[in-house]
């Protein structure tokens, strides 16, 4: 196991962390149901007293009003214990006999909290490319994703998160059935909290934030594929929270595997938490300003060596020290939303991977790789009911082989400039139809234009 | 938001109301709503109003003027509910919110400085996301549930206050 320079202090941060958590105190669980049995009795006692006062002559209007707010009480009581969300958290203080404080219920309460989201997408592509050639692609429906959100508290200080995600509808077509985030989390306070499992990586803004209503554009921006490769996750431990105005993340986890890194990005290099190879460790940080309503700026970094014991004919060790920059900003007024991210990784050794690879000509993994895009949408029926339509504009430029070692030589094709106009439609928030052009160049002239419709939703 | 915890409980109700009305006096109020009152705030507020019950505190000074209104009202986010002390001043407009308890995941929980857009608001057209409200990515249900709870209260209060003075 090695470990980059550049990541030892996030390496102590970690340590530190860890035996924080060792350290810290586990709260305890009760019920309220004996609680709950006691207040029955007093509603049933109370009915018993009216009948009473009612045969003792009281006036008539007035006990009537008074069985009228029992009965809002005892409907009440019987929300809370079939658990509904919409029960009034300080009715514990109607009646005495409970605590003083409404948040008690809460306390007390735990329990599995179910979720999903998923999206299908429709692609027809260009027949020809930019050069007039026969594109030769076929188009394509997929059931993109199908997502299911598991989670479950086991106390007020552990919590446990999980995404069960499976691509492309069938395993026995290609797809795939993936645990996506897993992790559990000790809530400890605004500033600190911990996290250990299989994680996010926090870096651009669909690898934590992908969920189809959240973002515009039926496909997810290429930048946001090959450098930051959505969904990235890897096994780790760290820390997040909030302090001034500011959110940060800080994590560990096993490296990329440079083995299967490519021309196209890094992408292959994901190891998906799926017995990952564990020789070297990488640190990832991401800090955001979140203090003005509307706006989101950022910056996150990864930085850690890929090699995971990769060794050339010689018998000599490739570390591939890998590090990815991104910056981010997203800033929102009434129907306005403007988005932009800019991505940059720079490898080692890439010369001695590329040969290690077999890489031949042009095939060279990119020393550096860029990319980045801008997107503006606005709601047009902003703030009227919950319908929501959104043209959307998009321009991204991505070139993942920006510098290749000498000796080597770049592929024009993929040095990419892509356009995408688009109108997203929600007639729930929880919905979304989207449907986008998108005029895709490149300087090889290979490019293939496309035509997207998806459909997504979220529960 | 003031000095709260991320956990479940992020703040008690008491320590709610010390926060906001320091040294007034405060009184625990039960509302009990007609079903007129009730579809007419509804209405009105084009919100949900899951019950018939109501609590409000209403902070006093030492002269007896009435120097706000705190409600509690408890929704559902996504699966899991939230609480939240919608505290109104005595001309009927949003003097702030406070998260009393969170249930989801806190990474749906928008910052201090987002709730303060609600300070000085009143029920109108506005008052919605991406209107005087904006949205925060990655908690939009939140702002939602949040947005409509407001909505909702100053409905209440507006209907509730028009009955007190008939």
């Amino acid at each position: 196991m090695r470990f980059a320079k550049s990541m030892r202090i996030g390496l102590i941060l970690t340590i530190i962390c860890t035996m924080c958590w060792i350290a810290l105190p586990v709260s305890g669980a009760s019920s309220d149901d004996e609680k709950l049995r006691e207040l029955e009795q007093e509603v049933e006692d109370l009915k018993a007293a009216i009948e009473e006062l009612r045969t003792l002559g009281l006036a008539e209007d007035r006990l009537t009003e008074i069985e009228r707010r029992l009965e809002i009480l005892a409907e009440e009581m019987e929300d809370l214990k079939v658990g509904e969300a919409a029960v009034k958290a300080s009715r514990d203080q109607m009646v005495s006999g409970l605590g003083p404080a409404a948040s008690k219920v809460y306390q007390e309460d735990h329990g599995v909290s179910l979720g999903g989201y998923g999206e299908a997408l429709l692609e027809f592509f260009d027949d020809t490319r930019d050069d007039g050639s026969d594109s030769g692609e076929v188009d394509r429906f997929d059931l993109l994703r199908g997502v299911f959100y598991f989670g479950y508290k086991f106390s007020d200080h552990w919590v446990f998160n999980s995404e069960i995600e499976f691509e492309h509808a069938s395993t026995s077509k290609g797809g795939s059935a993936s645990v996506e985030f897993a992790y559990l989390d000790y809530l400890y306070r605004n500033g600190f909290n911990l996290r250990t499992g299989l994680v996010l990586i926090p870096m651009g803004w669909l690898n934590e934030l992908h969920e189809p209503t959240v973002y515009l554009g039926a496909v997810r921006p290429r930048t946001e594929n090959r450098i930051i490769p959505t969904t990235w996750r890897e096994n780790g431990i760290g820390a997040y929270g909030a302090f001034g105005g500011f959110n940060y993340r800080t994590y560990i986890v096993n490296g990329l595997d440079a083995s299967e890194f490519s021309a196209n990005g890094l992408r292959g290099g994901r190891q998906k938490g799926a017995k990952a190879k564990a020789e070297d460790f990488a640190w990832v940080g991401r800090l955001d300003f979140t203090s003005v309503p509307g706006l989101t700026a950022g910056v996150a970094g990864y930085f850690g060596d890929s090699g995971q014991d990769l060794e050339d004919a010689g018998g000599n060790s490739i570390p591939v020290g890998t590090s990815i920059l991104d910056l981010h900003v997203e800033y929102r007024y009434r129907g306005l939303e403007l988005r932009g991210l800019w991505a940059r990784a720079e490898l080692d050794d890439v010369d001695r991977l590329n040969e290690a690879l077999a890489y031949k000509g042009n095939q060279s993994v990119g020393e550096i790789l860029v990319g980045g895009y801008l997107q503006a949408g606005y709601d047009v029926l902003a703030g009227r009911g919950k319908s929501a339509l959104i043209p959307y504009v998009r321009w991204e430029q991505i070139n993942t082989q920006q510098q290749v070692p000498d000796g080597w030589s770049a592929n024009p094709a993929n040095d990419e400039q892509l356009l995408t106009l688009g109108l997203a439609y929600q007639p729930i928030e929880q919905l979304i139809f989207k449907a986008e052009y998108q005029n895709i160049d490149n300087e090889a002239g290979t490019g293939v234009d496309q035509f997207n419709l998806s459909m997504g939703y979220i529960f | 938001m003031g000095a709260s915890i991320w956990s479940t409980v992020l703040i008690t109700v008491e320590e709610a109301l010390k926060l906001v009305f320091p040294d007034a006096n405060t009184t625990r109020q039960t509302l009990f709503l007609s079903d007129e009152q009730r579809a007419r705030a509804e209405k009105v507020s084009g919100a949900e109003i899951s019950s018939s019950l109501a609590t409000r505190y209403v902070a006093h000074d030492e002269q007896g003027e009435i120097l706000g209104w705190a409600y509690l009202d408890t929704h559902r986010v996504r699966t899991l509910p939230e609480t939240l002390m919608i505290v109104l001043d005595p001309d009927g407009t949003v003097r702030r919110v406070e998260v009393v308890t969170f249930r989801e995941p806190l990474e749906y929980m928008p910052r201090e400085a987002w709730y303060e857009q609600y300070q000085g608001q009143e029920l109108d057209d506005d008052l919605a996301l991406k209107r005087d409200i904006r949205p925060v990515t990655g908690a939009t249900l939140t702002a939602r549930a949040t947005t409509e709870a407001v909505r909702r209260i100053l409905a209440l209060h507006a209907i509730v206050s028009d009955g007190e003075r008939r």
